[in-house]
């Protein structure tokens, strides 16, 4: 009676009990054909592992207590912008309530601000050809976006465009950039004075764009909210400076 | 670990982490070929238990589940979302120092050989040959590729066979 293939590797790989062990090592010094087929596989194992790590690259630097600190860093903000929407949004209501106080207009004008001049209305489709030597990326987005610029020390611009086409592109000259692309967010690490073109569909419900975690583009439906304006061709130029608080 | 305020859960994290943070990154590194997105998804396994603060019953089992949902929906959303227009800015890459010309071909023909071995193994071949690369227990390779325990020997030695017939016969169909 030889030993099967399941009792022969979890011998080779420490699987089994004591007594178990100790019983198929006792087959496997009166049986030579086992020994020769654990030896075998043995041989086998240690030659793909050794293949396996050629493919091999060095281990990230990361700890543990980095890795704790970013994740309490980050509830710990969280946890402060909700204390602070929170209480801004209760100080808002008081004053709102308290007889003659000017909140309830500018909230009234803060709304037809968002919601009537800077409805985008088509612009004529221009025939853009891409400028030679540059860079970047495409996207198909689904429902929601987000284009983020993540260096905290680079100024630039963007130039972002409503299109009819069905793909976010994000183009920069020269490969000024870093992009990695995540599910439903693109994150760019920019360098200083870069200019990048950003096309954005119509058709995608919503898109963010962001510098360092700060809004400062959306669409969403037809609506567009910026600071900046559109120019007569429909295309907002947005200063990418890292915000300063 | 050494700060005395912290909960046993911080000490154990700490703890889980330095003995299986690398074989864990190692293994979705051989899994992509992408070191970026291993050690990317490596560590968001590690918030994710950080964040869940307590530890499950097979934290190993559970890092790989974890860590496997999170390859399977970067290694989707990427290939149905972008493509490059042009090449970016390229990266330095870490090295050991230079080999002569004909050994680093010699390196570098059987490097894309693994590669594509391991790419052209199934699924199951290919979690159950580096995840036991890695030393993972049969309990928990069983758990977190949902196989029958009682047979992940038998499959093993079927893997191995499957990737010594891709490596040694890359064309073959």
């Amino acid at each position: 009676m030889h030993l099967d293939e399941e009792q022969l590797q979890r011998l080779l790989h420490g699987e089994l009990t004591a007594a178990g062990s100790h019983e198929l090592r006792s087959h496997l010094a009166e049986c030579s054909e086992c020994r020769e087929r654990y030896i075998r596989a043995e041989r086998d194992e240690t030659e793909i592992f050794a293949l396996l790590r050629q493919v091999d690259h060095p281990l990230p630097a990361v700890d543990a207590a980095g890795l704790m600190a970013r994740t309490r860093k980050i509830g710990l903000v969280s946890g402060r912008w909700a204390a602070g929407i929170l209480l801004f949004l209760g100080a808002a209501g008081a004053a709102y309530a308290v007889p003659g106080s000017p909140v309830g207009e500018w909230a009234r004008s803060a709304a037809a601000w968002m919601t009537s001049e800077h409805r985008v209305t088509p612009a004529p489709r221009q025939a853009e050809v891409p400028p030679a030597r540059t860079a970047g990326i495409a996207a198909t987005p689904g429902k929601s976006y987000v284009i983020a610029f993540q260096s905290l020390d680079a100024a630039g611009q963007a130039r972002v465009s409503l299109i009819d086409g069905p793909e976010v592109t994000v183009r920069a000259p020269g490969g000024a950039a870093r992009y990695t692309s995540a599910a439903d967010r693109l994150l760019i690490d920019n360098q200083s004075g870069s200019v990048f073109d950003i096309e954005i569909p119509r058709s995608v419900p919503r898109v963010e764009i962001l510098v360092v975690d700060k809004r400062v583009f959306l669409k969403e439906g037809e609506r567009v909210v910026t600071r900046h304006t559109a120019d007569p061709a429909g295309h907002y130029t947005i200063d990418l400076s890292p915000p300063t608080n | 670990m050494d700060d005395p305020e912290a909960s046993p859960f911080q000490h154990c994290f700490a703890a889980m982490f330095e003995t299986h943070f690398a074989r864990l990154y190692r293994y979705l590194d051989r899994l992509s070929g992408e070191p970026e997105l291993a050690s990317d998804i490596a560590q968001e396994a590690f918030v994710r238990l950080f964040r869940r603060g307590s530890m499950p019953d097979t934290p190993e089992a559970w890092l790989i589940s974890v860590a496997l949902n999170l390859f399977r929906n970067a290694k989707s959303s990427r290939s149905r979302r972008s493509r490059l227009l042009t090449a970016t800015r390229s990266e330095g890459v870490l090295a050991d120092p230079p080999l002569a010309p004909d050994q680093a071909a010699m390196v570098e023909d059987s490097r894309g050989r693994v590669r594509t071995a391991l790419d052209r193994l199934s699924q199951r071949d290919r979690g159950l040959l580096l995840l036991r690369a890695e030393g993972y227990s049969y309990r928990d390779i069983a758990v977190a590729l949902e196989l029958n325990e009682a047979s992940v020997g038998t499959l093993l030695a079927r893997a191995r066979r499957a990737f010594r017939d891709c490596y040694e016969d890359p064309d073959a169909p």
